[in-house]
């Protein structure tokens, strides 16, 4: 009997490794082989040509012919528009719509393909790799700029004056030039600023309640979670953890350019681009780490910081009464309006690090755009539909909206109401087809407005108006990538407890940590760093 | 006669029993959990973690993802039609295959066995194998590329071909050929009866291949009608995290987002089949994966 039980257990135990892990295999594979993938669409290109399945129309040379002429729309086209995203329950039934539209005014179709979450960046390569799509959403996240130079997309000036002259207007000549890559613009960004700097977010309730100041200045925060602590022992303050450490609160004392620090401990200030300073060994940093102690000798946060992991939703659930790592408006009203819906009484505020430094952008416009795949056969009318699929307002509500009366209608005030969960707001996963001018806002976008106006105000009367200037930028670390690996290393090992304050003596490990960074070549990586950002400010012109 | 059982055997049977237990309970204990945490209060798990017995008991999670049962039944059926159908032709196709190779009259023997193994070593990776299906046979969006590359596997091929050679004898066959029995019929009354436990063996691997897989549907699927459960699963909690983190570069269509209990209640649906349908043949498994490896 007991053996009987024995071997049940195991076999158990067995079926439960069993079916756990069995996946996992051929996608470990399959990641490493993505990484040769754009480096290998050169060699395919040809292949890839030849075995090439959409059109059969011959490809007209791009752009030789300069003068406007009529586009030739006699043969019908079939393309594939590739999106980062989920596809919408309705998908076929909009897309049909929208085919309906198109097949009238320039005799083509366009298919959504969508890359669902799972490996995206792998298979977003490979689309462009193996050329099965036309038009593609691109953005600085999914390495635009990078995919750019490699050739896998292609030129649009030529194409712009000779199709859609329209377009240069609406997009604006100042945003086109942000996409350029070496000097050629590869992708057209939508026309919508969309300010996603981080801030805080924190709860208002409690501040007023205890009559506190508003936490926007690293003195402030610390009034405010003193205060709640005096008031309210059992409260806890904040969820810091090995993940998502401290180190985002000093974007309140510095006007960097990025709002989640400048890689290897630089300092670029916003006004000065091409002036590179330096934090890691600056007593600025003595300083603030000294602080982090302090307040982790408060008791702001567990003692056991470091190795806890992130809490799920750790305002909504009282678990802290501020959220730092990664907050930007579209989140905070995310939060606010859960907020609202389970606590009512309480309060919840956002604040931009820009709003106390004076240092306020909105997104970089490579964060939506659409570009055209290499391996278009017909370019042409791959830009006419994505002029259309943008400008054209019957087309652009029914990619962002659905069908109306079934998926969504409009209320009195001109307010979007979704009516089916099938088709949901932007369900085609196109941010980078939203056209400002046509578009019809939504509850979340017009909280989000709220900050966006302010953020505009400030950002106008920054030096480089609303222009987010590093964000465009990317670097190839390769040059000096066993460098960049050890001094990733050394701040895993070394910067974390700093961040976290949960050092002992804190010019010990400071000393050691900057010991270590030497060690480790943190000044190859500086020098490859600074060359590679200074480049792209002087052919951005960012002085 | 009964053999008296010394004091050293006692201890080391007592020792044994107890490190297996214990190996088998660490196994064990991560399923508990999730069972467990699918039946928690999705509030309890956030405050306080998961814990091994569910407290705040309720059904909450499986409510929520048969709420709308469309899309899971849907992934459940599709799935299955993979199982069914990747296993039954590839058990075929392999079993075929190596009742061939392991003919020693069979004059192309070394060179065919050679091709096969020879893909173990060398594979054309992902781009060619993604072109192929893709571009080459244009088979992008349906469900044949989902079930066709899991068919066959070299380590399958050899298992089953050591497994027909250690099981029936030469002399058998060749007896059989005397009698005058062609190759189907040696093949189909002389071979097959014997494989039980290769077979299934074969077979498990196969079905939990097909069960487990998740990256053919990532790969070819253009709508959610071909998704295998495994991907769907998959899908939900990746697009979780993944807007999380887009979330601060862009704003992006949230979708809804599984609470922690609800993931583990959808673990717990996709695994179900699965341990039910083990122990039907978990008999014929350890037998069967012994015979083809240890003079494999």
């Amino acid at each position: 009997m007991k053996k009987k039980l024995l071997s049940l257990l195991l076999a158990t135990a067995m079926l439960a490794a069993l079916a756990g892990c069995g996946g996992g295999k051929t996608a470990a594979d399959a990641m490493d082989e993505a990484g040769e993938s754009s480096a290998a669409a050169e060699q395919t290109k040809e292949e890839t040509e030849a075995v090439q399945e959409t059109q059969e129309e011959e490809e007209p040379a791009a752009g030789e012919n300069k003068e406007p002429a009529q586009l030739d729309t006699s043969e019908r086209v079939d393309l594939v528009f590739y999106t980062l995203g989920d596809a919408p329950a309705d998908k076929e039934k909009v897309q049909e719509k929208i085919n309906e539209i198109l097949l009238e005014k320039v005799n083509a179709t366009v298919d959504f393909q969508f890359s669902t979450w799972v490996d995206w960046q792998q298979k977003y390569s490979l689309q462009l790799t193996t050329g099965g799509v036309d038009l593609i959403y691109t953005a600085n996240w999914s390495e635009y700029g990078t995919l750019a130079n490699s050739g896998a997309f292609l030129p649009l000036d030529d194409l712009l004056d000779t199709v859609s002259p329209d377009m240069r207007e609406l997009i604006g000549e100042s945003a086109l030039n942000q996409c350029r890559v070496g000097g050629q613009l590869y992708t057209i960004p939508c026309n919508d600023l969309e300010f996603t700097c981080n801030g805080i977010i924190y709860r208002e309730d409690l501040r007023e309640k205890y009559d506190l100041p508003v936490p926007n200045t690293p003195e402030n925060i610390e009034a405010y979670l003193l205060g709640i602590k005096e008031n309210d022992p059992d409260q806890q303050l904040l969820d810091v953890n090995g993940q998502e450490t401290m180190g985002t609160v000093f974007n309140f004392k510095y006007p960097w350019v990025t709002f989640t620090g400048v890689p290897y401990g630089l300092a670029i200030n916003y006004d000065t681009p091409q002036e590179v300073n330096d934090y890691w060994f600056s007593d600025d940093f003595l300083e603030d780490m000294k602080l982090l102690k302090k307040w982790a000798d408060l008791g702001f946060w567990s003692r056991s910081a470091l190795s806890n992991t992130p809490q799920e939703a750790p305002l909504e659930n009282g678990l802290s009464v501020m959220y730092f790592a990664g907050f930007n408006p579209a989140k905070a009203t995310w939060v606010m309006k859960d907020v609202e819906e389970e606590h009512p009484d309480w309060k919840v505020e956002f604040i931009a690090f820009g709003e106390t430094t004076g240092v306020i952008f909105p997104a970089n416009m490579q964060t939506n755009g659409t570009a055209v795949s290499k391996d278009c056969k017909n370019p042409e009318r791959a830009m006419k539909v994505l002029e259309l699929l943008l400008t054209d307002k019957e087309l652009n509500d029914l990619v962002m909206y659905g069908i109306e009366g079934e998926h969504y209608e409009v209320d009195e005030n001109g307010i979007y109401q979704n009516l089916s969960d099938k088709y949901g707001y932007g369900s085609m996963s196109t941010p980078n087809l939203r056209n400002k001018d046509i578009m019809i806002p939504s509850e979340a976008r017009l909280r989000q407005d709220k900050f966006s106006t302010k953020f505009e105000e400030i950002g106008a009367k920054t030096k480089f108006p609303n222009t987010d200037i590093f964000g465009g930028f990317t670097e190839d670390n390769t040059p000096y990538s066993t460098e960049y690996g050890a001094v990733s290393n050394v701040c895993d090992q070394y910067l974390k407890p700093l961040l976290v304050g949960t050092v002992d003596d804190v010019d010990a490990a400071v000393a050691q940590f900057r010991d270590k960074l030497k060690e480790a070549g943190i000044d190859a990586c500086r020098e490859g760093y600074k060359e590679q950002w200074i480049a792209y400010c002087e052919e951005y012109g960012y002085k | 006669m009964k053999i008296k059982t010394s004091k050293s055997m006692i201890a080391f049977q007592s020792i044994a029993c107890v490190l297996l237990t214990f190996g088998a309970v660490i196994c064990v204990l991560p399923f508990g959990i999730i069972l467990s945490g699918s039946l928690t209060d999705d509030a309890i798990i956030i405050k306080e973690g998961y814990s091994i017995l569910p407290k705040g008991f309720t059904f909450e999670a499986y409510k929520t993802i048969f709420k709308v049962p469309g899309e899971i039944l849907q992934a459940y059926k599709m799935t299955i039609f993979y199982t069914a159908v990747g296993t039954s032709l590839g058990l075929m196709m392999i079993t075929m295959t190596s009742y061939v190779i392991s003919r020693k009259e069979f004059k192309y023997r070394d060179q065919v066995s050679f091709l096969i193994y020879f893909t173990t070593l060398f594979g054309g990776g992902l781009i060619p194998w993604y072109l192929m299906y893709a571009n080459v046979l244009n088979m992008k969006g349906t469900t044949f590329p989902i079930w066709f590359p899991g068919l066959m596997s070299p380590f399958l091929i050899i298992l089953m071909r050591t497994f027909i050679s250690e099981s029936v004898p030469d002399a058998i066959t060749e007896s059989a050929k005397l009698d005058g029995a062609g190759h189907l019929t040696i093949f189909g009354r002389i071979i097959l009866p014997v494989l039980g436990p290769g077979l299934a063996t074969v077979g498990l691997f196969l079905a939990l291949g097909y069960w487990n897989d998740w990256y053919r549907s990532s790969m070819f699927s253009t709508s959610q009608e071909t998704w295998e459960l495994q991907f769907y699963l998959y899908n939900l909690l990746n697009a979780a995290a993944s807007i999380k983190q887009m979330a601060m570069n862009a704003d992006i269509a949230m979708a809804d987002i599984p609470t922690q209990s609800m993931k583990l209640a959808m673990a717990v649906v996709v695994t179900g089949p699965v341990l039910l349908f083990y122990p039907f043949v978990q008999r014929y498994f350890v037998s069967g994966i012994t015979v083809g490896a240890v003079k494999g």
